[in-house]
């Protein structure tokens, strides 16, 4: 190796140093303090910390609380990812073609996500209401009964994932379309001469071809889903009952309520090794695909 | 080079400069004292207070900030706990005062009248000035009392006479009243309460245990929750909530509040000071001179009324506890205590603010207010009450949705809240 590239790749590491210290700093150093923290019996308040090994780790395992809110949100992340997925692609298929205010409908289409989450739970949570909200007047206009959107345990996690429905296919939607975009039209075409119809050809030609994006959608929309906390936050509060409680919501309540910061170290490994196996699935698929 | 080592040497001069600057005085001799305050109507009040301060002390400026009831704890623990001097004054609710008092986090009061020969004057309601020591009523001073919350008991007077209602002394006769109510009344919900999990619910119920003879704690801090005093007061609550509207389970203050001054509510089991300003104003209200503000029914024992003082306090890390100790005496004197009053609604902790007859006209419960925080009881001192009453608060709204029974309520509670406090 010459010494110009020796000193080129010295050169080149150098670059690299600051970015280097801040995701360090950042990333690392948060999570290795988070690991440690979730090691210690904490409490914040009192400045006392105490090693106790696993034992968090076994106390929320058999935490009822933490177990309903692990279901929960299991359950909200398979609903949620895969509706905005998928109702994210039929809208970009249904724009993909012309027709009149298509411009005017996809910018409308997009207003949901630029919304605060706090303004749309908000307006959710007024349309939601039992006694008083524009759903249940409607339901009782017709004769139907009034549902309890928010306050039926049954139905409460349900509601959550209809606002975030509303709020995120939206993103699924534009990126989607995006992609669809870059398809080149000639490969419809001559399916289509071949004598595809529009549903062989959406099956056999456009999905293979967005399977990157679809993947990275996906992907994106599993993590952010798995982080719900403004929604519950603002619409149930993680009631009722615990019917509507996230492990982000669980952490949340552990750290900055109660400061028991052993505790909810605890629940934010165990959330950090599920998006860990999570990404661990997407990833080389979606490298695979780029490649 | 060397021009870039002189520009970073300048830029880390300028930041150690301005860090260092901190907190200290400014040149032209202006101290700034930065609250850590509530929003809405407390946020106004404090507002208020400080316009009036520098009007009289133009070399003090203020930073103030309006933070949720939640916020407003979590950013106060995490900057007194890490010992930063970003606060000067602070609000704290008082079941939340413990926790900051037992951590050493804030400047001992007593020792700063004693500095300025003085006390606390005896104008202060004692229960209100009682939960500002450490321990509570005869331990050290380390807060004001600002806003004399307590929570009070309402009903519509009008509907009551009606249908030849007596004026409920006992929490049997509300559920008489309700019944009947029900019966009769088809556009009104009978009993109105905040049924969402956690304080919500927590902070209407507990009149109701008490006064069934059942509590959360003994004085000595010991789990004495699963009692059938508890489970009977549960019970009740739950025969009362038949009469709630079904919704209930999800109403926050807004709903309640809402319900009562369209005049579609009948009794609310809890109310606050800050709910009710403008209930005899017609401009937002159906219901002028119908209601019925009053200390809450007894039943096994005498009235149970819940006192939720705010106070005010010195971060021990202070930089500014002279200036922060002038205001916050000059917040809860008897003088600005009315002006907040009669401008904000914001309800006074001195006896003297009480009996003002501009106030008792303007707020005709304010006798009611008075007595309530004299005979209040305030909520159990423990350094763990934000954890006991969100734990309570799961499960009585698991039994209000019907997912348990009162028993099994009150067991799972207490077994949880036994878990807490050991």
């Amino acid at each position: 190796m010459t010494s110009y590239r020796l000193h080129h790749q010295r050169f080149f590491y150098l670059l690299l140093i600051p970015t280097v210290l801040v995701v360090a700093f950042l990333t690392i150093y948060p999570t290795l303090a988070v690991f440690a923290n979730s090691l210690f019996e904490y409490d914040y308040i009192g400045g006392i910390r105490t090693f106790v090994g696993a034992a968090n780790y076994r106390a929320i395992a058999l935490d009822a609380q933490f177990i309903q809110s692990a279901t929960n949100t299991a359950l909200f992340v398979l609903l949620a990812a895969s509706l905005e997925t998928g109702l994210g692609l039929l809208l970009a298929l249904l724009y993909q073609r012309p027709f009149r205010g298509r411009k005017t409908a996809a910018t409308l289409a997009v207003v949901p996500m630029m919304l605060s989450t706090m303004v749309v739970s908000a307006t959710w949570r007024t349309l939601f209401h039992f006694d008083i909200g524009p759903i249940n007047a409607l339901l009782r206009g017709m004769g139907a009964d009034p549902v309890g959107w928010l306050i039926d345990r049954r139905i409460a996690l349900f509601s959550i994932v209809i606002v975030d429905v509303w709020q995120w296919t939206p993103f699924a939607f534009i990126i989607l379309l995006a992609a669809l975009q870059t398809i080149p039209k000639e490969y419809m075409e001559a399916a289509r001469i071949d004598g595809c119809d529009p549903v062989a050809v959406v099956h056999r030609i456009t999905l293979p071809l967005m399977r990157s994006h679809l993947l990275m959608v996906a992907l994106l929309r599993t993590i952010d889903t798995f982080r719900l906390f403004s929604k519950v936050y603002a619409l149930t509060g993680g009631g009722p009952g615990n019917a509507t409680e996230t492990v982000s919501y669980y952490i949340y309540r552990e750290a900055y309520r109660y400061f028991n910061l052993g505790r909810a170290g605890a629940a934010s490994v165990l959330a950090f090794a599920v998006i860990a196996v999570v990404a661990a699935f997407y990833l080389p698929r979606l490298l695979r695909e780029e490649s | 080079m060397n021009r870039a080592l002189t520009t970073v040497v300048l830029i880390a001069v300028t930041a150690v400069s301005l860090w260092a600057g901190g907190g200290a005085e400014a040149e032209d001799g202006t101290v700034t004292l930065t609250i850590a305050g509530r929003d809405g109507s407390f946020g106004e009040a404090m507002e208020l207070a400080t316009t009036l301060y520098r009007e009289q002390n133009p070399n003090v400026a203020f930073e103030v900030l309006q933070l949720s009831g939640s916020a407003l704890f979590e950013q106060t623990v995490v900057d007194l706990r890490s010992g930063a001097d970003s606060y000067d004054v602070i609000l704290i609710d008082d079941p939340n005062a413990p926790q900051y008092m037992a951590a050493g986090w804030l400047t001992d009061l007593d020792a700063m009248f004693a500095a300025r020969g003085g006390a606390p004057d005896s104008d202060f309601i004692g229960p209100a000035l009682g939960v500002g020591r450490y321990p509570a009523g005869s331990g050290t001073l380390y807060a004001l009392p600002h806003v004399g919350n307590v929570a009070l008991f309402a009903y519509r007077t009008d509907l009551f006479a009606r249908h030849n209602l007596a004026a409920p002394d006992r929490w049997e006769q509300v559920l008489a009243a309700a019944e009947v109510l029900t019966e009769n009344e088809p556009e009104v919900s009978a009993v109105l309460f905040r049924g969402s999990k956690g304080n919500p619910i927590v902070t209407g119920f507990l009149p109701i245990l008490w006064s069934f003879g059942g509590d959360v704690l003994d004085t000595q801090g010991n789990v004495i929750l699963d009692s059938a005093e508890s489970v009977a007061a549960v019970e009740f609550f739950l025969r009362l909530s038949q009469y709630a509207p079904a919704g209930v389970a999800n109403y926050q203050s807004a709903q309640v509040r809402d319900a009562l001054y369209n005049g579609s509510g009948a009794i609310a089991i809890e109310v606050w000071p800050g709910w009710i300003a403008n209930l005899n104003n017609p401009a937002e209200s159906a219901v002028v001179d119908q209601m019925a503000i009053r200390a809450h029914p007894g039943q096994v024992r005498g009235s149970s009324p819940m006192i939720g003082v705010w106070l005010t306090a010195i971060p021990e890390s202070s930089q500014n506890k002279d200036a922060a100790f002038d205001f916050i005496t000059f917040l809860t004197s008897a003088e600005v205590q009315r002006r907040i009053a009669l401008e904000t609604g914001v309800p006074p902790t001195r006896v003297s603010v009480h009996q003002d007859a501009q106030l008792q006209e303007q707020y005709f419960w304010y006798p009611a207010q008075l007595d309530g925080l004299q005979n209040g009881v305030a909520r159990p001192r423990t350094n763990h009450w934000p954890e006991i009453e969100s734990t309570l608060g799961e499960h009585l709204q698991r039994a209000l949705i019907g997912e348990i029974s009162a028993t099994e309520a009150i067991a799972a509670a207490d077994e949880r809240i036994r878990a807490i406090v050991e």
